[in-house]
């Protein structure tokens, strides 16, 4: 469906144009990418910090932080969504896993445990899903409330310091220049998906099934592998983003990831990604929460109360879903629908 | 044509929604535009007495709860006589969003760092960023672990654990020596202040009246309603007669549990009840005679001295770490009108 509609568009910029085949196909390319209102919102962000706290620029490594703090999450959950699923249990999962990593005095094994406990996690949720055939919304909702017990209970409901507390804070340094481990992690998880979504066969396949589930099971498309593998990429990079920063704060918080759900998801949808599936991008959940974390630190050094920030963060949610390609169609089509009704409910003159 | 010019009207109401919001933000803040005002005027006024400071306060919470509305006015008022220009965060009590927050701040490069921790377990870091970069840290309200107060350069705040020791020292006069079973309704899961209360009433009932049992537990998350529905559940699990009171560890939870107890049809006058805060919430309750007794938290004196502190960190630079406890003051119904114990949140 999408696949078509996105064609449909490429096409009609093509004749638009009539001439000239480099410009005619850049233009094609271009109507195929859902990033624009996200790119315009950065450019529009990026302009106003610049003007008002260059220090978000000069201090870089520091926007770059929490660029991967909102983003790494954001990742994981856009490849669940290009399937026109939802994963809420990220947060969860992030705090679980934190706190899994945390129970175990092996850093490595705990480590281990951790990311394998987030695979695990995205199977049950897939199986849920595939299997069962509950809504992935109420299946990871269900799965939300018993990760989040179950780091309480794992954790005695008190946070759990890390053995290995020096290995924690050394993480938290910079590695190469002012870039810290999380940042490396954070651009090498975005290359890896990208790739994968873009130059994989599994991983294009996500389009197809988030775009018209049904065509994608004639084509001949596994389906169900496709979800189990979406849903495992969302609870492995939610684990990862877990004990990344159960490392980074030295200790496992069962109430951690309070705000990540949230900006994870605006990030996706900032960026262009469709909520039911078969249109966004990789790069386009980078650029929405590039946008956010640039947000985010300059109204933090402006001041301004996380209150007003929440403000602007959901308007501006509201606003990339209004303007909405699609969204913006149906607008305007009923409101077409309702001037031609009321004009010809007119009574005739005379 | 329409479509596109559509897609651009849009873009433009977002960019224009964006731009004012930002324009807007630096007008409505309190902790921002005011304090820059109010910094200048300090250092007008006070060009003779020196310098201005560059003060980032990181604090888990703000105008979102009842403690931090009455919390930040005097901070702020403090803060302006003293010639500190705030810049307050509020994480609401999300970690990983204070270490964020503290990057940030560490960046700013201020004169200070004023910090409250959302959990203490987890700042070491955002201490070590801070002494590396040459910040002063104060700490505020809920102290750090004792292995990281020395890359803190002062304390103001409640002593959270002694309040829990004196809320248990009024549970053991009110018992007088009887075998007494008790709900304990506790703060925040997790969170700092709620564990310390915790540990200081039940070491303190441990150590000094073993005759009071502690019957069953559970998480109010500082939320009236919530403790409510949690001292319910106990009620039924433990049996009603088997429960001679309770301990919350505020007042705002207290009052759930006051409410659950008569939602039974308990006299509440009859049972041994006891919190922290002395409210505006709990004080009513003591003078009733439901409340048996609290223990006085001034938000008023907290704010204060945490802008007190940093200003003495920064002005003097004192060679040992400042400490100044809030007065755990214990409030009954012989006390609870006095004006020194007045309810302020």
């Amino acid at each position: 469906m999408t696949e078509s509609r996105n064609d449909t568009d490429s096409t009609e910029a093509g004749l638009d144009l009539g001439s000239g085949a480099d410009l005619s196909r850049w233009r094609t390319v271009l109507a195929r990418r859902t990033e624009g209102r996200a790119v315009a919102l950065l450019v529009v962000v990026a302009t106003v910090a610049l003007v008002l706290e260059p220090i978000v620029f000069t201090s870089y490594e520091v926007t770059l932080g929490r660029l991967a703090l909102i983003g790494l999450v954001a990742l994981g959950l856009t490849a669940v969504i290009l399937m026109g699923e939802l994963d809420l249990a990220v947060a969860s999962t992030l705090a679980f896993s934190g706190v899994v990593m945390a129970s175990i005095d092996n850093l490595a094994l705990g480590i281990l445990a951790a990311l394998l406990g987030g695979l695990v996690i995205g199977v049950v949720n897939a199986f849920f899903v595939v299997v069962v055939g509950i809504n992935s919304f109420i299946a990871t909702l269900g799965m939300l409330f018993f990760l989040r017990g179950a780091a309480f209970v794992l954790s005695g409901e008190e946070p759990v310091r890390l053995v290995a507390r020096e290995a924690g804070i050394a993480f938290g340094r910079p590695l190469i220049g002012p870039l810290s481990p999380r940042i490396l992690i954070f651009v090498i998880a975005v290359i890896a998906l990208q790739v994968f979504v873009t130059r994989v066969r599994a991983g294009r396949e996500f389009y197809a099934v988030g775009g018209n589930r049904q065509a994608a099971y004639d084509a001949g498309i596994p389906v169900r592998r496709r979800v189990y593998t979406g849903f495992m990429i969302s609870g492995f990079v939610s684990a990862l983003a877990g004990v990344i920063n159960t490392l980074e704060r030295t200790a496992a918080d069962p109430t951690a990831g309070g705000s990540v759900l949230l900006a994870s998801f605006a990030a996706a949808i900032i960026g262009g990604v469709l909520l039911n599936g078969g249109r966004g991008s990789i790069v386009g959940t980078l650029i929405g929460a590039a946008s956010l974390a640039i947000l985010q630190v300059a109204l933090t050094l402006s001041g301004v109360q996380v209150d007003v920030q929440n403000i602007v963060i959901g308007l501006i949610l509201l606003i990339a879903v209004i303007t909405d390609p699609t969204t913006l169609r149906v607008v305007l089509g009923n409101a077409r629908a309702l001037f031609r009704g009321s004009s010809q409910a007119q009574p005739e003159p005379g | 044509m329409k479509m596109r010019r559509a897609r651009v009207v849009g873009l433009m109401l977002a960019g224009a929604m964006v731009l004012s919001a930002c324009a807007g933000d630096d007008t409505a803040d309190d902790a921002g535009a005011t304090d820059d005002a109010a910094a200048d005027d300090a250092a007008d006024d006070g060009a003779a007495e020196g310098d201005t400071f560059e003060v980032y306060a990181l604090l888990p919470q703000g105008n979102d709860q009842p403690y931090g509305t009455t919390y930040l006015p005097p901070f702020e008022a403090t803060a302006e006589e003293l010639g500190l220009n705030l810049t307050i965060t509020n994480s609401q009590y999300d970690a990983d969003t204070q270490a964020s927050d503290c990057e940030v701040a560490v960046a700013a490069e201020p004169d200070g760092i004023i910090l409250w921790p959302a959990v203490a377990d987890t700042i070491r870091p955002c201490l070590e960023a801070a002494d590396a970069a040459g910040i002063p840290v104060t700490i505020t309200n809920s102290d750090v672990l004792e292995e990281d107060q020395a890359l803190t350069a002062g304390y103001s705040g409640p002593d959270t654990y002694g309040q829990g020791v004196a809320s248990a020292e009024l549970m053991c006069d009110l018992a007088g020596g009887e075998e007494v079973g008790i709900i304990m309704i506790n703060g925040l899961t997790g969170n700092t202040t709620a564990i310390d209360r915790e540990n200081g009433f039940e070491e303190t009932i441990n150590e000094q009246c073993s005759n009071v049992e502690i019957l069953a537990r559970q998480p109010g998350n500082w939320n009236k309603d919530e403790s409510q529905i949690a001292a319910s559940e106990m009620i039924t699990s433990v049996g009603i007669e088997n429960i001679d009171g309770a301990y919350a560890a505020d007042d705002t939870m207290v009052a759930g549990v006051i409410d659950a107890f008569k939602a039974r049809d308990m006299a509440v006058e009859d049972l041994l009840i006891t919190s922290i805060g002395n409210t505006f919430l709990g004080n009513p309750l003591v003078l009733s005679g439901e409340l048996d007794g609290t223990v006085f938290q001034s938000s008023s004196w907290d704010g204060e001295n945490a802008a007190r502190t940093i200003y003495e960190v920064l002005t003097e630079s004192p060679d040992e770490r400042l400490v100044a406890f809030m007065p755990d003051v214990k409030v009954t119904a012989d006390n609870a009108e006095d004006p020194a114990v007045a309810p302020e949140w």
